[in-house]
């Protein structure tokens, strides 16, 4: 039984090694398909008669707009809404279809995109050695390319990429550059006090613009009760559009459109929702978050930490305005202007710290009084003595008479950990507190 | 028990034998190789660029350069890096042709050139960011292969935004320094240098040490750059390098600007001046007797040729 139990085992191996068929699952094997793969993608990208509307969402976050133009010498034609002249002069680099580990579209030389990605923080404002964690090499997976929407993946920041095939109208309106119109919205930064406004129909709304991060966020009244929405943008030559749609009721924004810039009267005007309106500027909040003011002051206490501030009071539309950077204290360079809620029983601190290479250390500075807070939401600093011996005059001495200011602060949270702090008087002054 | 291993083994050497025949009977051919995507290299349809490359490097000297990005020409690709900008990929090329492959093949001669210059030269458009908060300026691998760094910062007379204070120092401290400083060590590996260089400052030399440096602490104690004191081989090109791309007046200008009194490590002036003087002779004599050289000629012609670049 054991025996020919073996027997029979032999006899399979036999038969086994006999076998000479070579199936395969597929017909064609990996590098023909591949090769035809790549083929398809770059067909598609040069037959695209009108070329690409682009969207690019780095890493770090935000989204960019670009038009792409493909030919069939390895050889793309870019806009970028990164910059007015990005998007009014058109730049030609290469790209190529390669075979990595998928395929990939790489941009092999220089172009705009690369903007995003240049690891010099000069470029892009990002961070140094990232930039903004863009990518110029991105894989294309099957399920990535469909006839009007190529969806891709950046291969080192995981940043995307989608393409949207544009029309004969917008290939025209690129070339006319509209696109650069668009970015007229830009000049939101030099309005002077902190709070702009909106009405668009029946509803008006705060708009509050991070242009670093290309980020947007509308502030409304429902009623009473304050509503906000937030959303990425980037520009197309129909305008500013956004990542997700703001619904609110039966007005819906996508974006805005024909924006315009008047110099003389310094304001943006737009369409969306349906409606024409124009940015102004507002003094004070549309909603006034009345628990701020307080609630800035407790964290540190309860935290045992401190409000600290790199650039000072922003006065007028200047950073810095006072120059607290250049403060020094004997050799010692300045480190940060510092507010220590409960500094002591009796009184706060509100003072430049200076670092002398190895601690950071405080010379001098002033102590208000705790804060008054208002029923309005405000928070109002008095004089109640000082720390070392001032100077008498300069940087510290002009940062405490704002802080003193009697119409006192509104204090707008922006982040879990920042807050900016906006004089009530005319909200063209205000320091970021973090 | 026995027995039944040896009855066993048989079968098996038997079984063995009788599969091996027939599997033998099956022939395999390597058959049509399909095209395989990449192999050979990227390709794409050639432009302007690669004609002057092809003209002007890889003809005469079977040089290539590659502008185009391809990630793993780079050692560390966990860094983030741009390709160069196509505008910047001649003015840069020229450039080094001028003030480094047109001085060595006119003073030494093109097989002398052709032997030892590196052959493969990769350019990023960014610089190389290290998480220490150094800057990467360029990288030789096996004398064969020079990566150089920042190419889309590189400005010579000429090209918009050129500001002479600025960027005239930035090619010479940063690409030809660069490229000078490699192209030394290729020759040193070729043929060492005399044992009494390592000698002349032996007590002196910092290791890893010396990016707490800076340049005229290092002359104090008679190196030409910090980076000079990190080892015998860096300090003997970067010698090579400041001497060239200097020329010999700015040499020693600098030689001359130690100022009196000891450093710490308790050199004096006249030491740390003698001690790059007796560098220079011993790189000199290296160049003549090794080379056949003549390393004055060749460092008037460098300087030559960067004065027209600026």
């Amino acid at each position: 039984m054991k025996r020919s139990f073996l027997y029979l085992l032999f006899l399979t191996t036999v038969f086994f090694s006999c076998e000479n068929s070579d199936d395969k699952v597929f017909e064609e094997s990996a590098d023909v398909r591949l090769n035809a793969a790549l083929a398809s993608y770059e067909k598609q990208l040069v037959e695209a008669p009108y070329g690409w509307n682009a969207v690019v969402y780095p890493g770090g976050g935000g989204s960019y707009g670009f038009y792409f133009k493909f030919d069939n010498k390895n050889r793309v034609t870019m806009l970028s809404d990164f910059s007015d002249a990005a998007a009014a002069k058109s730049k030609e680099s290469s790209y190529r279809l390669s075979a990595l580990q998928t395929p990939v579209l790489v941009f092999d030389t220089y172009s705009y995109l690369h903007v995003l990605a240049d690891p010099d923080e000069d470029v892009n404002n990002g961070v140094r050695g990232e930039g903004l964690k863009s990518d110029f090499e991105f894989s294309i997976f099957p399920d990535s390319v469909k006839t009007d929407v190529i969806t891709l993946v950046g291969r080192k920041n995981q940043s995307r990429l989608v393409l949207t095939k544009a029309s004969q109208a917008q290939a025209t309106a690129y070339a006319n550059g509209d696109m650069a119109k668009g970015l007229a919205f830009n000049n939101i930064a030099k309005y002077q006090p902190y709070f702009k406004r909106v009405t668009l129909g029946a509803n008006t709304y705060e708009i509050t613009v991070n242009q670093t991060t290309r980020s947007i966020k509308l502030t409304w009244l429902n009623g009473s009760t304050p509503k906000t929405f937030t959303t990425s943008y980037y520009f197309t030559p129909a305008g500013l559009a956004f990542v997700s749609p703001l619904v609110n009721g039966s007005q819906t924004i996508t974006g805005f459109s024909n924006i315009t810039w008047n110099a003389t009267t310094t304001q943006v005007g737009l369409s969306g929702g349906g409606a024409n309106g124009t940015i102004v500027s507002a003094i004070k909040p549309i909603s006034v978050d009345l628990a701020a003011a307080r609630r800035w002051w407790q964290s540190p206490i309860e935290s045992g930490g401190d409000w600290r501030s790199a650039t000072g009071f922003h006065v007028n539309g200047v950073d810095d305005a006072f120059k607290v950077a250049d403060l020094k204290s004997g050799e010692s360079i300045f480190a940060f202007y510092i507010y220590q809620p409960g500094a002591s029983s009796r009184n706060d601190l509100f003072a430049p710290i200076f670092y002398d290479g190895k601690n950071i250390f405080l010379d001098y500075g002033h102590a208000p009084a705790t804060p008054t807070f208002t029923a309005d939401g405000r928070a109002i600093f008095t004089d109640a003595g000082r720390y070392g011996t001032l100077p008498t005059s300069g940087p510290a001495i002009e940062s405490a008479k704002l802080l003193y200011d009697a119409s006192g602060f509104y204090l707008i949270q922006t982040s879990d950990e920042t807050y900016d702090m906006v004089s009530a008087k005319d909200a063209k002054s205000w320091i970021t507190w973090q | 028990m026995k027995i039944i291993i040896k009855h066993f083994s048989y079968y098996v050497v038997a079984a063995m034998l009788f599969s091996t025949t027939l599997t033998s009977c099956k022939e395999d051919s390597i058959g049509e190789v399909d095209d395989i995507p990449g192999l050979g290299g990227i390709d794409w349809v050639k432009g302007p660029i690669d004609q002057w490359i092809k003209d002007s490097l890889v003809t005469p000297y079977n040089i290539s350069a590659q502008y185009k990005w391809d990630q793993f020409e780079f050692g560390n690709i966990t860094k983030n890096l741009v390709p160069p900008d196509e505008t910047q990929v001649v003015p840069l090329l020229s450039t080094i042709k001028k003030a480094w492959t047109n001085p060595y093949v006119e003073e030494a001669g093109k097989v002398f050139y052709n032997k030892y210059s590196p052959k493969f030269f990769i350019l990023s458009g960014s610089n190389e960011y290290n998480s220490e908060g150094s800057i990467t300026l360029g990288t030789a691998e096996g004398g064969r292969k020079v990566i150089l760094y920042g190419v889309n910062l590189f400005k010579i007379k000429g090209m918009t935004g050129y500001d002479p204070g600025r960027d005239s120092s930035f090619v010479k401290d940063w690409f030809l320094h660069t490229i000078h400083h490699e192209f030394g060590h290729i020759l040193h590996q070729t043929v060492l240098y005399p044992v009494e260089y390592k000698n002349i400052s032996k007590s002196y030399y910092q290791g890893g040490n010396w990016i707490n440096w800076n340049d005229a602490d290092a002359r104090r104690d008679g190196f030409i750059t910090a980076y000079s004191s990190s080892a015998f081989d860096e300090d003997f090109v970067e010698m090579i390098a400041m001497m060239l791309t200097e020329g010999k007046v700015g040499f020693d200008k600098l030689v001359d600007s130690i100022p009196e009194g000891t450093s710490s490590h308790g050199v004096t002036k006249a030491q740390a001046q003698a001690a790059l003087r007796q560098k220079e002779a011993i790189i000199v004599a290296y160049y003549k007797n090794t080379w056949k050289i003549d390393f004055y000629s060749l460092q008037k012609r460098v300087r030559t040729s960067m004065n027209k670049l600026f």
